[in-house]
């Protein structure tokens, strides 16, 4: 199964999408679901869906609902549902999630945790923030 | 109480006939009114102003997308109904308002249904359908919390009101705008395809070294740096059955 830029591109019906050529910095935050196909340097919270495409690079903690990724993440990833892992995604720092699907070729340098307190732990961390 | 504004390009003897049909119409709906003939060293402003003041409640403009805007422009009370009669070209927003050109648009004006829209600002002027700029490549910071940079020059769009494309409607009740960043990238062939970015918005900020030049609903607008945010349901207008938009 490949996850690159032809499966990616097809946008209809997302809410948000981060294009190849297009870098994000900062806190970026969504409510929606998201592809992300670009670059991104800062923090990520989505409350939907995360996708993030071969090409991408990321360099954030992110926190999702549930996450595909294909791309590099140099940061911790938290995913409340599901996470899939894909042939050509690269994961640097400590994934948390409540499910995990990793295909073979998949790196994952960091540690992994499936306590289901993935989601718990990103909320009490925004909770938190706002205090 | 209707005021109808008749824009200059309707006032040659190409729509003489047609204007002559839609008066008649008018009148047999009960729906006729004041007629403001807009000209070129008239105000067009004061001239609705005043009649809004005398106690005007539906504001008409009968033109193109240059006319809406000269109404909306002059149209600062949002309790005042907006609507068009389309005549000629360039009535893209009446078209996605669903609103049929000429005497057609009186039996839609005369059915009525008002609906409230979201208007989008630049550094203060009020937009319904949409901004675009070609050929940029602005620092855009969204929300004050992030920023958004395309690695070559890109076409950036802010929709409001736009009927459904590649990139699906925007909806001006959801009380956001739309950023539309298409980034030029070379396909494996020679060929160049737009990378696309959007998302959704109340609060953006574009920041450029050179000057930008944006059209505003057709208006051009230049500068280096821009301020657009939502003016969350600030027109009421009259729409068609046959809307383009969510």
């Amino acid at each position: 199964m490949t996850f690159g830029i032809s499966s990616m591109a097809k946008h209809n019906g997302e809410e948000t999408v981060i294009a190849h050529g297009v870098r994000v910095e900062g806190e970026f935050n969504s409510e929606g679901n998201v592809v992300i196909e670009g670059d991104v340097q800062g923090v990520i919270r989505i409350a939907g869906d995360l996708k993030v495409g071969e090409a991408s690079k990321i360099a954030a903690d992110v926190t999702a609902a549930n996450a595909i990724v294909a791309g590099e993440i140099r940061g911790n990833l938290s995913v409340a549902g599901k996470l899939e892992l894909l042939a050509t995604s690269k994961i640097i720092g400590d994934v948390a999630a409540e499910t995990i699907s990793v295909l073979a070729g998949a790196q994952v340098n960091g540690r992994i945790t499936m306590d289901g307190t993935a989601g718990l732990k990103s909320k009490k961390k925004e909770e938190l923030e706002v205090e | 109480m209707y005021l109808y504004v008749y824009d200059e390009s309707v006032q040659g003897q190409r729509f003489e006939r047609e204007l002559a049909l839609i008066e008649t119409r008018l009148t047999d709906l009960g729906i006729s009114g004041k007629i403001a003939r807009l000209a070129l060293f008239r105000d067009a402003e004061e001239l609705i102003r005043d009649e809004v003041r005398r106690g005007t409640k539906t504001v008409v403009a009968v033109g193109n997308d240059q006319t809406l805007r000269k109404v909306m422009d002059a149209v600062a009370d949002p309790a005042i109904v907006i609507a068009i009669i389309p005549l000629g070209p360039g009535n893209n927003i009446a078209d996605i308002l669903g609103i049929p050109q000429g005497v057609a648009a009186c039996d839609v004006l005369s059915a009525r249904l008002v609906e409230e829209l979201d208007l989008g600002s630049v550094n203060g002027m009020r937009f319904l359908h949409m901004v675009t700029a070609t050929g940029v490549a602005p620092v855009c910071t969204c929300e004050g919390s992030f920023s958004i940079t395309p690695v070559c020059k890109s076409t950036i769009e802010i929709r409001n009101l736009v009927q459904s494309d590649d990139l699906g409607a925007a909806d001006p009740t959801d009380g956001k705008l739309e950023f539309v960043m298409r980034t030029p990238r070379r396909s494996w062939l020679i060929k160049t395809v737009d990378a696309l970015t959007k998302l959704p918005f109340t609060h953006l900020q574009l920041k450029s070294a050179d000057t930008m030049s944006l059209l505003v609903d057709g208006e051009q607008l230049q500068g280096t740096e821009f301020d657009i945010k939502i003016l969350p349901k600030q027109i009421r207008i009259v729409t068609g059955k046959d809307r383009k938009y969510v």
